[in-house]
């Protein structure tokens, strides 16, 4: 069974609709890309999941439909997200952010500070810096610190290098590639650019204008010409 | 001297106790209460007809101040504030009209008249020189425990850190795990408890009365414009920035100018510096 599959979802602001009729499948343990340009709905997408648009179709996770449930109510049953914008709380320490992370797991706050730090040992050397005087790669690195706090089985991760330098995005690759290794959890990632995508995803979907154009295994979608030039720098 | 630095320090303790459940609903649900005095005209009277009328113990009659101070809280968010959400002209219309019907209601169950509620802790002492009510000393010793227990509340424990998570990001919040709704819920649960706590300490300091709910919503607004702010450290150094003003203008300069000084300290802030001297509307 998917851990998690999207049927036929439409996707609406207001009046306007940002995705239509997408589906899409996760298998458990892997790491997906949604790859897409400015304003192709990939936010849109991962919203969505969270229940944070207004949709019709289906969310299922684990077979089970989690459209109707609340936010706080998806991360609960084990959704953890990263926002392409973080939203983090700028006056609180990196410590408290990730603290807010631990509000439905508090059972488990030590071990899951305990791999925090392991991923990322600056948020421990900085614990106490508040995320406002904080640079965008320590930034994300506190975002999906928080989410990983929510203890998730699905991590979504909204453009996890998206104006980093190259060695951050290297590092943030190496911790989401440890995510789903060693702690087993399931990843979509969305990208503009294919190419880092493929260093991380095992499958892609090709997203334009809201709809699915393409989907298949990195090497399937290589060959594609009508996806190169676009989205492999060709 | 010491009478005014004696005299200040509990006054402002009051006021503390006065702005700090405004600030809470200012700061995590980013609504300008006006209908907040309302709370402490509710929790000046339900004490007065509890414990002065029908004779029940002091310390029961503000624990069923506090609790329909709550109730009151609660229902104002569910039925007006809620139902009104981002716009943030109607909810404030809407509570300044409400606090106007309560008023009447008052007028209406009490009559138009002041009554005087009698000391919560009678007796007075002298300190240093200065004759010190015991019910203004218990009034700001309740303050002070009130004030560090919420901020305990704020910074060390779980619904603490959710209510500065939604005051700083609502969707941050949401993504971990936090539901704004309950938080902002029980936020306005806590400002009316508070307010009705202050409103019993605040008629026993003056009196009760149908339009009681002024001057403290003044001394509620005046933290928040003069603190810029949802930090309670903050509210506590303004609080006693303007009791100190007021005593010192009582005792120096003319007792009909008290309450005047702070306007013109609210309008100078206005002026010249709009974001408030700490300049932050998230809770800390
Ligand atoms: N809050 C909103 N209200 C109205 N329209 C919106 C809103 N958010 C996004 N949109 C629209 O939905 C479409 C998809 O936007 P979305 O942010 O999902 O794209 P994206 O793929 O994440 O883009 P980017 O790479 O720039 O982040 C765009 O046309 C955008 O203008
Ligand atoms: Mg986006």
């Amino acid at each position: 069974m998917a851990f998690l599959e999207l049927k036929s979802l439409n996707a609406f602001y207001g009046k306007a609709q940002a995705l239509h009729d997408v589906s899409l499948h996760v298998k458990p343990g892997e790491i997906i890309a949604i790859v897409g340009a400015n304003g192709a709905g990939k936010s849109t997408l991962l919203d969505s999941v969270m229940g944070m648009t207004t949709t019709t179709g289906d969310i299922l996770m684990e077979g089970k439909s989690i459209n109707q449930l609340s936010t706080a109510e998806i991360v609960q049953s084990g959704v953890g997200y990263a926002p392409e914008r973080f939203n983090l709380f700028p006056y609180m320490s990196v410590r408290d952010n990730l603290l807010v992370g631990a509000y439905t797991s508090r059972e488990s706050i030590e071990s899951n500070l305990a791999i925090v730090h392991k991923l990322f040992p600056k948020l421990k050397e900085r614990q106490h810096q508040e995320t406002s005087t904080q640079s965008g790669g320590e930034r994300q690195m506190v975002s999906l610190g928080r989410a990983l706090m929510t203890s998730p089985r699905l991590l979504l991760v909204d453009e996890p290098t998206i104006g980093l330098a190259p060695k951050v995005c290297g590092e943030i690759a190496v911790a989401l590639k440890r995510m789903c290794d060693e702690l087993g959890a399931t990843i979509v990632i969305t990208e503009q650019n294919a190419n880092f995508a493929m260093t991380l995803a095992s499958r892609l979907y090709v997203l334009e204008s809201g709809v699915v154009k393409a989907e298949g295994t990195v090497d399937e979608l290589r060959g594609d010409a009508r996806l190169t030039e676009a989205y492999f720098g060709a | 001297m010491m009478q005014i630095v004696i005299q200040g320090l509990l006054l402002s303790g009051l006021y503390a106790l006065i702005a700090m459940g405004f600030t809470l609903i200012f700061s995590v649900g980013r609504v300008l209460n006006l209908a907040y005095g309302a709370y402490l005209l509710i929790g000046g009277y339900v004490y007065f007809t509890v414990s002065q009328t029908f004779g029940v113990p002091k310390p029961i009659g503000l624990l069923i101040a506090a609790t329909v101070g709550c109730a009151v809280g609660l229902l104002k968010y569910r039925f007006l504030v809620k139902p009104l959400k981002g716009d943030h002209v109607a909810v404030e219309i809407s509570t300044l009209i409400l606090a106007v019907v309560l008023q009447a209601g008052v007028v209406f169950l009490y009559g138009d008249s002041s009554k005087i509620l009698l000391p919560i802790v009678p007796g007075v002492i002298q300190v240093a020189g200065a004759s010190v009510t015991y019910n203004l000393l218990a009034a700001t010793i309740a303050s002070w425990a009130i004030l560090i227990g919420l901020y305990i509340i704020v910074r060390k424990t779980h619904i603490g850190r959710a209510m500065q998570a939604v005051s700083m990001d609502n969707k941050g919040a949401a993504i971990s795990g936090v539901d704004p709704d309950k938080i902002n819920m029980f936020t306005w649960g806590l400002s009316g408890t508070l307010g009705a706590i202050a409103g019993v300490f605040f008629a026993s300091y003056t009196q009760l009365h149908p339009a009681m709910w002024v001057a403290p919503l003044i001394i509620a607004v005046a933290v928040v414009i003069v603190g810029g702010i949802g930090s309670i450290i903050g509210t506590l150094i303004v609080a006693h920035i303007i009791g100190f003003m007021e005593i010192i203008s009582v005792a120096l300069i003319a007792p009909e100018l008290r309450g005047v000084f702070t306007m013109i300290l609210i309008i100078a802030v206005l002026l010249i510096r709009p974001q408030g001297l700490f300049g932050r509307e998230e809770l800390q």
